[in-house]
């Protein structure tokens, strides 16, 4: 290149997309061209906006008349035989949608055409990861609420999607660990939280586990958790349960054990 | 037979004492009953969509007893079994108030239930097809025969015993213990992603296990096998943390 | 327990699993609204439009075949809003590379836009698309290839290209 000038690489390289030696050549050129240095940093700009735009939120209209249609196509389906078309039918598909639906049928089924040509055997995608995310997590958090101790164990093993869990799905699995009734599902919440221990959030919820959970099983779990870590706060709830009269014999000698190993 | 001739006699007792007679009631808009005891349960199936408590009480007690109310810690009986019997909501709570005699209560198979042993009573069910959960919480042990799951159970110093019919592919089981065995049984041809552990026991299977590879090297500890049996499926958990796991296969 | 991919749920769908549609709903509706909004500028009309969308999606389910699923989708809503924007200038001539601009003068806009929106608003509207498919809704070049009919390498070149210019818009008003 005779013009190294690297400013077609700039949306590439702030994406991180950029092979790894195009990258370093890119930023050898970025520390000796004050130009396209400038031009980095406008781009910057304009892609901090991008991550800052507000995402506009649809309202409950819209989910609410999708399975309302999506019950009357389940209805209709159902009844083949029916003699008349129901009336609401028409409810929400408005006279825009008659008007063009034929129109667009048309357009659409050419584009579906040659979408369905130029398909590539590449079946997963790794598209809209962020967003597909979030679907996941609502399902997670709303599994984790459910009566039945199966599914919410389900729900807690959802964690195995997330390898960066935000602070909701965390709260969400402290609380279980924290309050759930069933000692199976606690477990299987410490299980989840435990490759988390470097989060605070996780920390304190094992401390706070610890001076108040009764199941051995998960007393002598979180125990060797928090001495792996060394974590300190938790040499008093430790001793604590050392004191105690009917804490079992093998989480003393867990505790006992471990308590040198926290430095 | 033998149901026959309680039927007979608690109808024969029944028609002079009515506190003699079984408790029944319907299970219309049910989805969990949740049944909690001191002393032993056993469940057993009957084909009725109603929940039924045989009247087990010694006639000793009852002479004594009689005209009189039992008073529980959960609540009072208001059933003449010696039970506490309440709806909440979708639930059906049943309590069984006395410490010492045990309790026989029947389901409909298909019923969801949630069984909780809160000091030395052993939980014994068979033929349930549900969802079932079963906590001892203290000294009981748990025997589940026929299960079809999800189960999820629980106990503290008594041992857990599941045999599966056949192992329901929608939601996981998890059966966990702390000091002593866990003994489950699954049909031969069960898909399932299996985690077994234990911390200071061992683990038993006759399935052919294929273990979870990390850079070609399988894992061979003894202390957590992670494995699928018949290509992977449901996620089945099991975990004792001083006793020992044996999966058999039937 | 695996995620099924949109793929393999709308082959089911396809097969007559109409519940599943309800996932797909769940799943995309949200981006398509944004797609739409960030398009047009107008709340009310891109939720009329998403409803669109789905709708066709219930409608015409049988005619998915294969293909990403997303590609598939984007390709509805972008004709839904195509078709929209043809029937209301009905009158002016050249409908096939029709012009639309969200805000017909800037003075009298109703909706609050961000300094972002402003300058894609700057944007035609295919530029404007590109860049709000694969910046918002991080349409990878292959499939942005797939949905508007061109191959992947010159899509990189064109959003690159209109990145350029979008933000040289951008820091002129800032």
């Amino acid at each position: 290149m005779k013009n190294n000038h690297v400013s077609d690489l700039l949306p590439e390289y702030l994406d991180n997309t950029l092979s790894d030696s195009v990258k370093q050549k890119t930023e050898q050129h970025l520390a000796n061209c004050i130009q396209c240095k400038l031009e980095l940093d406008e781009m910057k700009l304009l892609f901090n906006a991008f991550k800052n735009d507000a995402i506009t939120v649809p309202s409950d209209r819209l989910s609410a008349k999708f399975e309302a249609a999506l019950n009357q196509e389940k209805s209709a389906t159902a009844k083949v035989v029916s003699i008349a078309p129901k009336k609401e039918k028409s409810n929400w598909a408005s006279n825009l949608l008659k008007v063009a639906a034929s129109i667009a049928l048309l357009v659409t089924s050419f584009q579906i055409g040659r979408v369905i040509q130029s398909q590539k055997n590449n079946q997963e995608l790794v598209v809209l990861q962020d967003e597909t995310l979030q679907f996941k997590q609502a399902a997670m958090l709303s599994l984790m609420e459910n009566q039945s101790a199966s599914k919410r164990i389900q729900g807690v093993n959802y964690i195995e999607e997330f390898p960066n869990p935000d602070e909701a799905i965390v709260k969400a699995l402290t609380d279980r660990l924290l309050n759930d009734e069933n000692d199976n599902v606690r477990l299987n919440a410490f299980e989840a939280l435990s490759n988390f221990t470097a989060s605070e959030t996780v920390k304190t919820a094992f401390i706070k586990t610890l001076e108040k959970e009764k199941n051995p099983s998960i007393q002598v779990a979180i125990i060797q958790a928090l001495v792996k870590i060394q974590e300190k706060k938790a040499i008093a709830p430790m001793q604590k349960l050392l004191e105690q009269e009917d804490t079992q014999p093998f989480i003393k000698k867990e505790i006992t054990e471990g308590l040198p190993k926290i430095i | 037979m033998k149901q026959l001739t309680l039927i007979l006699f608690a109808l024969a007792i029944g028609t002079s004492a009515k506190s003699q007679s079984d408790y029944t009631k319907s299970l219309s808009g049910i989805e969990w009953v949740k049944i909690e005891s001191k002393s032993d349960i056993i469940l057993k199936t009957h084909t009725t969509d109603e929940l039924l408590i045989k009247n087990s009480r010694s006639s000793e007690v009852s002479q004594r007893a009689k005209g009189l109310r039992l008073i529980g810690e959960g609540g009072s009986d208001n059933t003449d079994v010696g039970f506490y019997v309440v709806q909440d909501g979708n639930t059906l709570i049943v309590k069984n108030l006395r410490k010492n005699d045990e309790g026989e209560i029947y389901l409909p198979k298909d019923q969801n239930v949630s069984v909780k042993s809160t000091w030395n009573g052993d939980i014994e069910m068979s033929g349930f097809h549900g969802e079932i959960e079963a906590d001892a919480e203290l000294n009981g042990s748990i025997e589940i025969l026929d299960a079809r799951g999800p189960v999820t159970a629980n106990a503290l110093n008594g041992e857990i015993t599941v045999v599966f019919g056949k192992v329901n592919q929608d939601s996981p089981i998890s059966i966990y213990t702390t000091n002593d065995e866990v003994d489950v049984t699954l049909p031969s041809d069960t898909p399932s992603d299996l985690v077994m552990s234990t911390t200071n026991g061992d683990i038993y299977t006759d399935f052919e296990l294929t273990r979870e590879e990390k850079d070609g090297l399988k894992s061979m500890s003894g202390r957590k096998v992670k494995a699928t049996i018949n290509n992977g499926g449901v996620n089945i958990s099991l975990k004792s943390t001083n006793g020992t796991i044996y999966l058999r296969k039937k | 327990m695996k995620e099924l991919s949109d793929e393999m749920i709308m082959q089911k769908v396809a097969l007559g699993n109409l519940d599943l549609l309800k996932v797909l709903f769940d799943r995309h509706h949200k981006h398509i609204y944004n797609f739409l909004y960030k398009m047009s500028g107008d709340s009310m009309l891109s939720e009329d439009l998403t409803q669109d969308v789905f709708y066709k999606l219930i409608k015409y389910r049988s005619s998915y075949k294969n293909g990403s699923f997303l590609s598939w989708l984007f390709t509805i809503a972008r004709n839904n809003l195509k078709t929209h924007f043809t029937r209301n200038h009905r009158n002016h001539d050249d409908i096939d590379v029709l012009e639309f601009q969200p805000v017909e003068n800037g003075e009298t806009e109703k909706e609050d836009y961000s300094h972002l929106q402003n300058a894609l608003n700057k944007l035609d509207s295919a530029d404007r698309e590109l860049i709000i498919l694969n910046r918002f809704q991080e349409v990878k070049y292959e499939e942005l290839a797939e949905i508007i009919g061109s191959t992947p390498g010159a899509v990189k070149t064109r959003v690159c290209r209109v990145l350029k210019k979008l933000k040289n818009i951008y820091l002129e008003n800032i």
